[in-house]
Formats: structure tokens, C-alpha cells, sequence
């Protein structure tokens, strides 16, 4: 490992991004950028160029998970350790992965060095769960048995280009050309949209038509990636026709450009005939056929059912809008809200209507946005430039990816509420705060910001007026707890994201001590539609005190998951039913989990329960930042509960002792649980430790770190005693199952041939036989038993 | 000028103050850890919460600053579990012994590793006071003793135990050999306090009784039916094995413990049912250590009898009588004068606490003790780093009469060596200790996966043991203000957070400014000054010592 290490880079990242502490974060991702570790050498060599103390290096380098001390392997495999995921058995596509890779629990690279396993929070990828992630690839609905493979095809891949993501996207579309939408949320390009859009593209060239191939924002029927929309003319959904595909493959593109289109030229018809012979001639499928198959009516009634009891405000023009094309985003009422707010000229007035909406902050605890605001307002800090306006877009909830979405597909609408926001309050310079886990919102922000300026949406006298803004991105480095605004504020002036008490509350004294007022990224896209629309139209949504309406991801076991907006006030039924579709697999509906580490877990027999702030506390969930996971029979709640304190624990600051050590004392029970040790004497201590972390804990994580457990001990006591008894009436929890072969056996022995651990004796024409010693509960077996012949069972 | 109340009583305090101030101003002492006079609050123990206007959460009161009207409850039983639990979380996941195992075997609790560094300086005034705190009859028990300490001692599972016993003999000894102007060594005793103690028998409970009695001042008469003092000591053990000269000379020393008359002891006077109601009529207090009872004598006495011996309350060792106590084998025959030695000890302080109001509130918290309990084998290491690793040279007692005429000076400064300090040096000055006393905390409630025990010895003035660091934040803190070249930082995060050096440097090259500093703000044993390290106010740098003389 004692490779000379190239210090000139330290030098010219530090001329060009400062020496003071403020800069060290950003100079740290940049030496692991180009490093892609730390080195310890390299950190010397900051130390002693910079102003920043040596203690401010080592205490900040290790507190966020992104930033590595060691070096890495030449792939790094990122397997996404989200709540959709674990539901949908990334534990065991790990297990495989490692197994393949000669890797034991804990081990970061392979002894060749070849490959380095990470486990991530959450990549957002909620829909395709599990998903595993291999360097810029994303592969989605992985399964033990085939994940290995996928990965060593995925890490052949030659790498993207750079600044792939980031669409020149200018231009005003012309409203009568003939367009085909295809979708580069990271849902879809995780899909595989990017290959499909290219293909697109050929076709049409080869074609010589004159249709524009135009990327566009998600979708939100994030379950069907990548999807393909053909309008013919006028805007989708507004007249024009328009024909839907789903799981689109790049095979089936051009197929689906030659459904719609006539070729040009005499001559382009007549090639393409032949080609198009040709395939049918070489026994492929017919493509009518095969394009019939993905071919989803808008006016279809599952279609219908999902969009139908959805608002768009926030998500508005959903799947229509180039992102980065200002013109189109201009075009659709654009920065109307800002013109009004520069005309009105009047900072009470903005927050008297934000108050009047009754917006509520949407990144978890509902605080109302409009009070924030004229406490920011009236906030003693003298000129504008003692004050910021900051966007929290640190979604970190495993299971959650509203704030990425909103962020990748609509960039100028959340910089538009922001802006507003900084006219409100009198704020002239702003900061996003981004998870450097979400790349590509991160890269369109920037190049939002930069075509805002050139524009003078941005900058000195904003279109003319007094106003005068300046915004940056900052990218955090892997620190759930940051999403805490005093974490996150902390994390902004380059310190480890500890959460501090408050008061003193961020708009008295925030950032470097200066009033700040910091929303979530949605709560800023509803901005612009209120001040269009007015206070009024967005408080007819919703109930008495949740107005307006709310993104969530919808995932796990249901049918049709995505991103979805909905007015406030529907119940979970409705959402889990008429917009998801049901649970899948005829299995049934047993729980939703609400709000992430934070939330809790709402029982199907409380699918009456409607949404909105107050509703969700007193069923002891929490609205969260909206992630929604359905879980369906076979989820195992202690296993939840498990799971969420494993995150919450893994992501504690350790600052206050009730959140450091209590949260890591609830975690040992929980597992002791799951591995059928427990004693009820550790039962009554994980209650008694619910109260002392949620009631004596610094900060909002502490405080709601324990939910998950509060609500499935309120609601699935009985699963918690069977636990006691040695048993796992889910079926979920390893130490507390086991696989047998069932009487169904045709003795093929492909278990035996499959088991990766050779717990199946090899015997042909015989009842196969399960050595539970052996067994890891891969789950290899039961999914390829031809004659599902595998049953999972409780051994007691 | 704010108002508030604090557990029903008002108070005014100047803008800006916290809470914590606020209710020292009434005279409430919130515990608290983390904080430090003229350091940012740094709300990382939590010891310190209260209860704000009935919220259901509870804030650090460190932190929290005065508001007009605020009503504050800080003494209520509920926060009081707060604070407990706070405390028992960190003494979870705290790795460190309060007292060397040794001392916690050994019944009398005699605070053998600073015996050892007594004996090691040189020091045997120093190390006969430390000594004689726990057993008033060294050079006796030296000789008889059963040798539990040294079962406890971890040396024992490396290669051999030191030999406790036989350096306590040794002390013992040495201190009965002064002539001269040289006479041996008597506490200080407190002043008079007008209270009587009347003590029924004098064997080893009733002679330590005694001794730590008149320290405290009271005026003691042993009654003893036999006509020389000593009991079980004199009369049931040989003479080869204990001279007798040698109790004579520890009883005497007990005698004349304390101004005017010392101890008094009454002998040839057997106290029967008449006796009794004499001595409760005459005696503020009174303890029966007799040795073994039988109903009828159980009954002569006053005191109830169950199984073999008086009923006691096992935790005051009163009778039913509020000033009758008992200790020894009136209680349970014992086997060994130790024992005894320690029930007597228990019994004085009991007795002290019933004499006198000051020392009930005081004693109030009883006794506290963090143990790690098995070491792995990484861990042992890390004790012994800095120890000899010569073996012992003086045989058990049980190996045959190597210690028939006690320890040269040379052996015993070798032997004590051989210690490697298992206690926690910092244990008078520890705030965690305190606050866990007080609190009445149990550090097994929470107990989970410990962390590691580990000891950096190699800075110049001080000793790093993280496993003892509650991760307050002050060291780092103190660093940071100093503007210390390296420092000392938080590194990783959650559970697994600790205090170390930047950059993985070395530990002797973290504080080169505030060291001492560090030390005293450090609230837990996590930072101490090395046993070595010079005064303060020496200006020479320190200089490193050689093994062995390299203690921590």
C-alpha cells in the first residue's frame, strides 16, 4: 500500500475550494474523488497547508460514512440496505454476493482487490428493490441466486461518461412536433432508460423523422421503469394521444418508434422493412406481440386507479417536463410565483400568504412554514446578508426518495420556492444541502442554479428588482443525522453533524450564528403553486390542520409502487388499495411503515387512519418525510424493529448518552430477539428504554428512534411473546426457521446443485434432504424448486 | 431578571442564565458531568436533566437558559430516574474497575494497590495509614490470614499473586519495630462527641469496632468476660502461628487510640441479662460481638436469634433494638478473624451513622463499585504492559514457612512491584463514582456489550484508559482552546465513538499545553496524571523513568 501518493492534488484542491474549516468537507470528497479513499498522507498534507486543525480533520473525516480511510477495491458494490430492500431480502442478495466473492460479514474488499462491498442507508431506489449498486451501475429486483452473476457483468460496464445526467435541455419544444417522453428519473435510468433513450434516438435518426426524443422528470409509476410515452402532439394528457410503455428494453425501442412512425424517405422504408424482415426471419417474437405486452392505457383502470386519487402540486406536470429545460419549465407557469412575489414587493405579504396556506413543513415534524418564516423574518440580523435560507435535501430515511425526486425533476421549481423564501425573509445568500448519495439531483441543481443566473433569476437585483440572491449546493457526506437542522447546519460550516439543543432555534440564531431558516425541498416546490394559486386553493386540500397535499414514495410488497401525490386526508387504505393496487403476490396486507426511523408501524386494521399530522401521531407513526412501505404477512415485525434500530443506532452522532448507549442497548435486545434469546426480563428493559431514549434524548433522532419499537410492541405484542417462545410467526427471522423438503420432491437435486453452502446431499430420484446445521437460509432453494417442493418452518 | 420557579421556589436570576446556575442559587445541586465552568455547554452526559413547564421530555439543565415564568422540576423522583438511568447507561458501557479486584475480595476492603505503591516509595508511614483504614490488626492478621485478596489477585491467573499478605505482615511489622522517637502510627481522631459506645466482646469485630469508633470521636468501653482482650485471636489460635507479643503490641496500639483515657476496656465481666439493661441505660450505642451465641445467650442479650446466631437487619447490622447492634460471629460463626475484622468495620460505620445525624445524611448513598468482571486475554496485556514480569519470590503460606520471619525491606519493594494497579487511580477525585453513589446507581441495569479496556501510558505526564471515557467532550474542548498542535478529537461517530489524536498520531504527542488541565475537567478516570509525573509547579520538563519504576 505504500504507493507514492500524489500531494499536487491537495494543493490545487485547497487553492481552489479555500483553506479555512468551512471548506473541508467539500475539500475531503474531492481528495476522495480522486483518491478514492483517504490517505493518511494526503491528510497530512491538508493539515499542514490549510487553517483547518488537525483535530477538525480526524473528528470530521470519520463521523460521515461516505469518506474512506483504506484503499478500495476496483469496483465498489453498494448494496442498498433500505427499508424496501431489507423487506424484499437484500440481507440474504449480501449473503450471496459475499459468499461468491469469498468475503466474510465484515470484510470491505476481496482479497484481490478487485471488489469492495458497502452497505448503503438508502440509494432511493425504493421501487426496484432489492437494489445493489455497482459503481455507476444500479441493478434493481436483485435475488440471491442471480445477484453474483449481475455484478461481475455490471463491473465490465465500461464507466459513464462524465456529466452524463445533465441534459443541455434547451430550446422551447414545439408544442405540435411529435414527441416520445422517456423517463431519466434514477428510477428510470436505473432501469436502464439511458440505453433505451439512445436507442430512441438512432431509431429516429435512421428513420429520418422528425420526432424529438425528449428526457423527462420521474414519472412517479416508479414499478414500471423504464417508461416510454409516444404523443403525437400537444401535451399528454391535454388532448394530444398518447400511448404508454412500461419495462421498457432497448430492444423493444426501436420496435416501439416503428409502431408510431412512418419512415421518411422511400428508400429508409424500404431498408428498414428488410431489417424488420429479417428479425422476424431470425424467429423472434413477434413485436406487435411483445409490444403489446408493455403497452399500459393511460385510461387502463389500474392507470387509472393510480392517478386518479393523485394532486399534483408539487409533482406538477409530472412526467412532461424536461428538467433542465427552463423555456418549457417557464412556459408552464414558471416563476409566475416569483414575478408576483417581485411585483408585490412585500415580505409580510409572501409570508402572510404562506401562513394563510397553512403549509406545514414536509420534511417530518410539521412545523408550520409560514410562522418559520416571519420568525426568520422579524429575526434581529440586520441587512439581508446576515441572513440565509437553506434547503434540507439530506433525505435520508431509508425508504424514502420524495426530496430526490422532486429535486431531479422539477430543479427550478424548488429553486423558484426558494427564492421566494429568501424574499420572504430577507435572506441574500442560500445553501442546498444535497446527500451526496443522489448524484444526478446534485448535478441538476447545479446546472439549475447556473442557468437561473444567467437568466437573473439568480444574483445582483433578481430580474431587475432590489432583491439580490445567491445560492450553492452543498453535498453532504453520509450523515442521516444531518437532516437535523442543527446537525445540518453544523455539517454546512464543516464540523462533524452534531445536533446542538435547542433553542436558541435556527431562525434566532442558525448558521455561523446568523438567523437561518431551513425547509425541506418539498415544502419549498408547494411554494410556487400557493403563490400562484393562493392560500386559499391550497388550503381546500386536506383536512382541518394538514393542508395541502403530500409526496410519498410508495414500496415494498405492494403492486404498483412509485412516487405519488395525494391530498392530505386520504387514508392508508386508500393508498395501499386503490393507488398501489394491494399487496402483491396474493399475499395479504399486514402493516404500512410511515415516516422511516422515525415513524411507526400502522397496522392494516388501522387502514382507516387518515393521513395527516396529527392522525399519524396518535397512532404513534409520524408523517415523516413520507416514506410508505407496505409489509405484507411474511414481514416479521421484531425483524422491523430490528432493522430501524440497526439504522437508527448505526446513524446515532453519539453525542447524549440516552441515544449513544440506548439505542445501542434496544439494539442488542432486538437481536437477541430475532435470534430467539431473549428473556422477558429483556423485554420489559426494551420498554423501559423506549421511554428513557425518547424522553431523554438531545435531538429529534434520539427522541423518535424509538417509535418503530413503540408501535410494534403496541400493535404486534403477540409477535414479540412468540419471539420469547422461540418462534417467528413471519417466518422471517433466520435463527427461528428452517427450510424442509416437502413429499411435492421430484429428487431433480438442482437444490443440491444450487446450495451454496452444500447443505443438500446430491441424491437423484430421492426426497432431497435439508442438514439445517448447514443451512444459511439463503433461500437459493426455494426459489428455484421447480416443483416448490421448499417449505420455510418454524422449528418448534 | 428572569423569575422562575425550581421545585416549587422562586428564583431570580440574571438574562442568559442556565438552569444548572439558576438552581445552585437555591442551593439545588444538579449533577452534572459534562459541564465546566467557562467551557460551552457541551450536553453530552445528560446527568443533568430536568423537567421543563411539564413537558414530557426532559432538557439538560447546563443548556437550558432561565425564562420568565418557566416552572422547573428538578428534584422529583421522576427526573431523579432520569439522572439514575443516565448514569447506569454510562456506567454500561464504562470499562473500568473502581477497586482492584484484590480489595473487592478482600472482605475488609483494604485498598491494597496503594500499599503497594507505599511500599514500592518507600513510604511505610504512608503505607501502615493505608493499611490500618480497613485493618486495625496487620502484623496479626498478616499471620493468620486466609489469603482471599491474593485468590482475587490477577496476576494469579498469569503467573503467580503478589503476595498481599505477607507485605501487609510486613507492614504491619515494621510499624510495631519503631523505637525511638519513631513510635508507631495512630490516626488522628475527630473531636469528642459526647456519644458512648459500649462493645460486647473483644475479639477482632469488637477491637476494630472500636478502633474506628474512637476515631470518630465516641468514647469506647470494651466489656470481655475472659481477663486479656483478643478473643477467638488469643484463645483458639496457636501461639507458633500468632505470638503473642505481637497482639499484645496491635491491641495496645488500640488502647491508646484518641486523647484522655483512649479506649477502655473492661475485662473478667461477663454481661448477662442485668449487665444489658446496665449498658442500655449507660451507652448511646451498643454492639454485640461476643462470638458465637446460642438461643438462650441470644436471649440473656435481648436480641432475637435466627439460624446461628442474633437477627440483624443484614443491611444496617441493627437489632430490633435501634441501638443495639452486633457484628463477628454473634451473627454466623466465622471461620476466619478477617471476617470479623470486616463486620466490625461495618458495624462502626453503621453505629457512627446512627450516632450521629450529619454522617446518616452523608453515608447516605452507600457504597458503589464499577467491575468489569473477565478480562480477555488482549486486555490482561494492556494491565501488564508496565509490569515487572519477574516471578514471585515468597511462597504461600500454604508452600511452607518461607514467611516465618516476614519480608527483608529489598524483597517486599520487589514484591510490591509486582502489582499491576488494577484499582482506578483517579477513584477520590471521579465524578462518575460520585454521581453513581449518589444516585444509588446499578452499573450492571444496562450492562451490554462492554467496550474495551485499554491503557495508553506513553505521554510524559499523563495516562489515557478510554474505556473509562464517558465522551463528555471537555478534553476536546479544552484542546481546541488552547489551540493544542494536535489535540485530541472525537473520531467515528454512535456507540462506537471515542476520544483520540488526530492524524493516528501517537497519544504522548496529543496534549503538550493543557495536559493537567485535561485531567482535572476529565469527570471519569479516563484521563489521569501518571503516579510518576512531577508537581506542577516543577518547571522541568518530566522525565521519563525506567522500568519498573514506570507506574501508571
Amino acid at each position: 500500500m505504500s504507493e507514492e501518493v500524489d500531494l499536487a492534488f491537495v494543493d490545487m484542491i485547497v487553492a481552489k475550494l479555500g483553506d479555512g474549516p468551512e471548506s473541508l468537507i467539500p475539500i475531503l470528497q474531492a481528495m476522495q474523488e480522486h483518491y478514492r479513499y483517504l490517505p493518511a498522507e494526503a491528510i497530512t498534507r491538508l493539515c499542514a497547508i490549510s487553517r483547518i486543525a488537525p483535530a477538525a480533520v480526524s473528528g470530521v473525516s470519520t463521523f460521515y460514512s461516505q469518506f474512506r480511510h483504506h484503499p478500495v477495491g476496483k469496483h465498489i458494490v453498494k448494496v442498498c440496505h433500505g427499508t424496501a430492500c431489507h423487506v424484499k431480502n437484500a440481507g440474504v442478495v449480501e449473503d450471496a454476493i459475499r459468499r461468491h466473492l469469498h468475503m466474510e460479514p465484515g470484510q470491505e474488499t476481496d482479497a484481490c482487490g478487485e471488489f469492495t462491498i458497502e452497505r448503503v442507508g438508502c440509494l432511493g431506489c425504493c421501487t426496484l428493490a432489492p437494489v445493489v449498486q455497482v459503481d455507476e451501475v444500479t441493478l434493481g429486483h436483485t435475488a440471491p441466486d442471480t445477484a453474483s452473476q449481475a455484478v461481475e457483468e455490471a463491473a465490465r460496464q465500461p464507466p459513464a461518461l462524465p456529466g452524463s445526467g445533465v441534459e443541455s435541455g434547451t430550446g422551447t419544444p414545439d408544442s405540435e412536433r411529435p414527441r416520445i417522453h422517456i423517463g431519466v428519473g434514477s428510477c428510470c435510468v436505473a432501469g436502464g432508460s439511458q440505453a433505451v433513450r439512445t436507442t430512441l434516438e438512432e431509431a429516429v435518426r435512421r428513420m429520418g423523422i422528425d420526432v424529438l426524443v425528449k428526457p423527462v422528470g420521474c414519472v412517479g409509476m416508479c414499478h414500471q421503469t423504464p417508461l416510454v410515452e409516444v404523443v403525437d402532439g400537444g401535451v399528454a394528457g391535454r388532448g394530444g394521444a398518447s400511448a404508454l410503455y412500461a419495462k421498457v428494453t432497448e430492444e423493444e425501442a426501436a420496435a416501439i418508434v416503428r409502431r408510431h412512425f412512418r419512415p421518411a424517405g422511400v428508400l429508409k422504408k424500404m431498408t428498414l422493412a428488410a431489417a424488420s424482415l429479417i428479425d422476424r426471419l431470425m424467429g423472434e417474437e413477434s413485436e406487435q406481440v411483445r409490444l403489446a405486452r408493455h403497452a399500459i392505457d393511460v385510461r387502463d383502470k389500474p392507470v387509472d386507479d393510480f392517478l386518479g386519487r393523485q394532486r399534483r402540486l408539487a409533482t406538477e406536470y409530472c412526467g412532461s417536463l424536461n428538467p433542465l429545460d427552463i423555456e418549457e419549465y417557464m412556459s408552464h407557469d414558471g416563476f409566475v410565483g416569483l414575478r408576483k412575489c417581485l411585483e408585490l414587493a412585500d415580505s409580510g405579504k409572501i409570508v402572510e400568504e404562506i401562513k394563510g396556506s397553512g403549509l406545514r413543513g414536509r420534511g417530518g415534524a410539521g412545523f408550520p412554514t409560514g410562522v418559520k418564516w416571519e420568525r426568520a423574518l422579524v429575526a434581529a440580523g440586520g441587512g439581508g446578508a446576515d441572513k440565509y435560507i437553506i434547503c434540507n435535501g439530506d433525505e435520508g430515511d431509508p425508504g424514502a426518495f420524495m426530496d430526490r425526486m422532486i429535486l431531479e425533476s422539477y430543479p427550478y421549481r424548488v429553486l423558484e420556492g426558494m427564492i421566494i423564501g429568501a424574499i420572504a425573509i430577507g435572506a441574500r445568500q442560500g445553501i442546498l444541502y444535497i446527500r451526496h448519495e443522489y448524484p444526478l439531483a446534485v448535478k441538476r441543481i447545479r446546472a439549475a442554479i447556473e442557468r437561473c443566473r444567467e437568466r437573473n433569476l439568480l444574483g445582483e437585483n433578481i430580474l431587475g428588482s432590489s432583491y439580490s440572491l445567491d445560492l450553492r449546493v452543498m453535498e453532504g457526506a453520509g450523515a442521516f443525522v444531518c437532516g437535523e437542522e442543527t446537525a445540518l447546519m453544523a455539517s454546512i460550516e464543516g464540523r462533524r453533524g452534531m445536533p446542538r439543543l435547542r433553542p436558541p432555534f435556527p431562525t434566532e440564531s442558525g448558521l455561523w450564528g446568523k438567523p437561518s431558516c431551513i425547509n425541506n425541498v418539498e415544502t419549498l416546490a408547494m411554494v410556487p403553486w400557493i403563490i400562484r394559486h393562493g392560500a386559499a386553493a391550497f388550503a381546500a386540500f386536506g383536512t382541518k390542520a394538514s393542508k395541502g397535499t403530500k409526496v410519498f414514495a410508495l414500496t415494498g410488497k405492494v403492486r404498483r409502487g412509485g412516487l405519488i401525490e395525494v391530498p392530505m386526508g386520504i387514508t392508508i387504505r386508500q393508498i395501499v388499495e386503490d393507488i398501489g393496487g394491494g399487496v402483491a403476490n396474493h399475499r395479504q396486507f399486514k402493516a404500512v411503515q410511515i415516516g422511516g426511523p422515525s415513524g411507526g408501524c400502522i397496522p392494516a386494521e388501522l387502514g382507516h387512519t387518515s393521513v395527516d399530522y396529527e392522525s399519524l401521531r396518535d397512532v404513534g407513526a409520524i408523517m415523516g418525510s413520507g416514506g410508505l412501505v407496505v409489509m405484507d404477512d411474511h414481514d416479521c415485525m421484531v425483524d422491523i424493529a430490528r432493522y430501524f434500530l440497526q439504522f437508527t443506532q448505526a446513524e446515532s452522532c453519539g453525542k447524549c448518552t440516552f441515544c449513544r448507549v440506548g439505542t445501542q442497548r434496544m439494539l442488542e435486545i432486538l437481536t437477541k430477539l430475532c435470534a430467539g434469546e431473549a428473556s422477558r426480563d429483556d423485554l420489559n428493559k426494551l420498554e423501559e428504554l423506549c421511554g428513557l431514549v425518547s424522553r431523554g434524548s438531545l435531538c429529534g433522532l434520539g427522541q423518535t428512534a424509538p417509535n418503530p419499537v413503540v408501535t410494534t410492541l403496541r400493535y404486534f405484542r403477540h409477535e414479540y411473546e412468540a419471539h420469547l417462545k422461540k418462534q417467528c410467526p413471519a417466518g422471517q427471522c433466520k435463527a427461528l426457521i428452517k427450510y424442509q423438503v416437502t413429499d411435492e420432491c421430484i429428487g431433480c437435486t438442482r437444490c443440491a446443485q444450487e446450495c451454496p453452502v452444500g447443505a443438500i446431499p446430491l441424491t437423484p430420484y430421492q426426497k432431497h434432504e435439508i442438514d439445517t446445521a448447514g443451512c444459511t437460509r439463503c433461500d437459493v432453494c426455494r426459489r428455484i424448486c421447480p416443483a416448490n417442493a421448499i417449505t420455510v418452518a418454524s422449528p418448534c | 431578571m428572569p423569575k422562575l420557579r425550581i421545585d416549587n421556589r422562586e428564583v431570580e436570576v440574571a438574562a442568559g442564565t442556565t438552569l444548572l446556575a439558576a438552581a445552585a442559587k437555591l442551593g439545588i445541586r444538579i449533577p452534572a458531568l459534562c459541564h465546566l465552568e467557562g467551557c460551552d455547554a457541551q450536553t453530552s452526559c445528560l446527568v443533568c436533566l430536568v423537567k421543563v413547564n411539564g413537558g414530557s421530555r426532559l432538557v439538560p439543565s447546563c443548556a437550558t437558559v432561565a425564562v420568565e415564568g418557566m416552572v422547573v422540576e428538578s428534584e422529583t423522583a421522576e427526573v431523579r430516574s432520569f439522572r439514575k438511568a443516565a448514569i447506569e447507561l454510562l456506567l454500561a458501557e464504562h470499562a473500568g474497575d473502581c477497586y482492584a479486584p484484590c480489595e473487592n475480595v478482600c472482605p475488609a476492603h483494604m485498598d491494597i494497590p496503594t500499599m503497594m505503591r507505599n511500599i514500592e516509595a518507600g513510604d511505610l508511614r504512608a503505607a501502615v495509614a493505608t493499611v490500618k483504614k480497613a485493618i486495625p490488626l496487620p502484623a496479626t492478621l498478616g499471620r493468620i490470614c486466609p489469603e482471599l485478596c491474593e485468590k482475587g489477585c490477577r496476576r494469579a491467573s498469569r503467573d503467580d499473586s503478589v503476595s498481599i499478605c505477607s507485605l501487609k505482615r510486613y507492614v504491619g511489622d515494621k510499624d510495631l519495630a519503631k523505637g525511638g522517637g519513631n513510635s508507631p502510627y495512630l490516626p488522628e481522631c475527630k473531636p469528642a462527641s459526647g456519644k458512648s459506645v459500649a462493645i460486647v466482646g473483644s475479639g477482632p469485630a469488637g477491637l476494630t469496632a472500636a478502633w474506628f469508633l474512637r476515631q470518630n470521636g465516641h468514647a469506647v468501653t470494651l466489656f470481655d468476660d475472659h481477663p486479656l482482650p483478643g478473643g477467638a485471636l488469643r484463645y483458639a489460635i496457636a501461639e507458633e502461628l500468632l505470638p503473642r507479643a505481637t497482639l499484645n503490641a496491635e491491641i495496645d496500639l488500640i488502647r491508646a487510640l484518641g486523647s484522655g483515657e483512649g479506649v477502655t476496656f473492661v475485662m473478667n465481666t461477663r454481661v448477662d441479662a442485668g449487665k444489658m439493661a446496665e449498658l442500655k441505660r449507660d451507652f448511646d450505642a451498643i454492639l454485640l460481638a461476643a462470638g458465637p451465641v446460642d438461643q438462650e445467650k441470644a436471649a440473656a442479650l435481648g436480641a432475637d436469634y435466627v439460624g446461628k446466631g442474633i437477627k440483624v437487619d443484614r443491611k444496617t447490622l441493627q437489632t430490633q433494638e435501634p441501638k443495639v447492634f452486633a457484628a463477628g460471629s454473634a451473627l454466623i460463626p466465622l471461620q476466619h478473624a478477617i471476617r470479623a475484622v470486616a463486620d466490625g468495620k461495618n458495624a462502626a460505620k453503621h453505629m457512627h451513622a446512627f450516632l450521629i445525624a450529619e454522617a446518616r445524611e452523608q453515608g447516605g448513598g452507600g457504597e458503589f463499585a464499577s467491575r468489569m468482571g473477565r478480562l480477555t486475554d488482549a486486555e490482561m496485556d494492556r494491565f501488564f504492559a508496565e509490569t515487572p514480569t519477574f516471578p514471585r519470590e515468597i511462597p504461600h503460606r500454604g508452600g511452607g514457612g518461607g514467611t516465618k520471619d516476614g519480608l527483608s525491606d529489598s524483597q517486599a519493594v520487589r514484591e510490591a512491584s509486582r502489582c499491576a494497579h488494577c484499582d482506578c487511580s483517579k477513584l477520590d477525585s471521579c465524578r462518575l463514582h460520585d454521581v453513581a453513589m449518589s444516585y444509588q446507581a446499578n452499573p450492571a441495569r444496562y450492562r451490554g456489550t462492554r467496550r474495551e479496556f485499554q491503557r495508553q501510558s506513553v505521554h510524559p505526564l499523563i495516562v489515557y484508559e478510554s474505556g473509562k471515557c464517558i465522551l463528555c467532550g471537555l478534553c476536546v474542548a479544552i484542546a481546541s482552546r488552547a489551540a493544542e498542535p494536535l489535540g485530541l478529537t472525537f473520531i467515528g461517530r454512535g456507540f462506537n465513538v471515542k476520544v483520540g489524536v488526530p492524524l493516528n498520531a501517537e497519544f504522548s504527542k496529543a496534549l503538550e499545553r493543557v495536559a493537567r488541565e485535561c485531567v482535572a475537567a476529565c469527570p471519569s478516570g479516563a484521563l489521569d496524571l501518571r503516579y510518576d509525573a512531577p508537581a506542577e509547579r516543577d518547571a522541568n520538563p518530566p522525565i521519563r523513568l525506567s522500568l519498573p519504576q514506570l507506574r501508571t
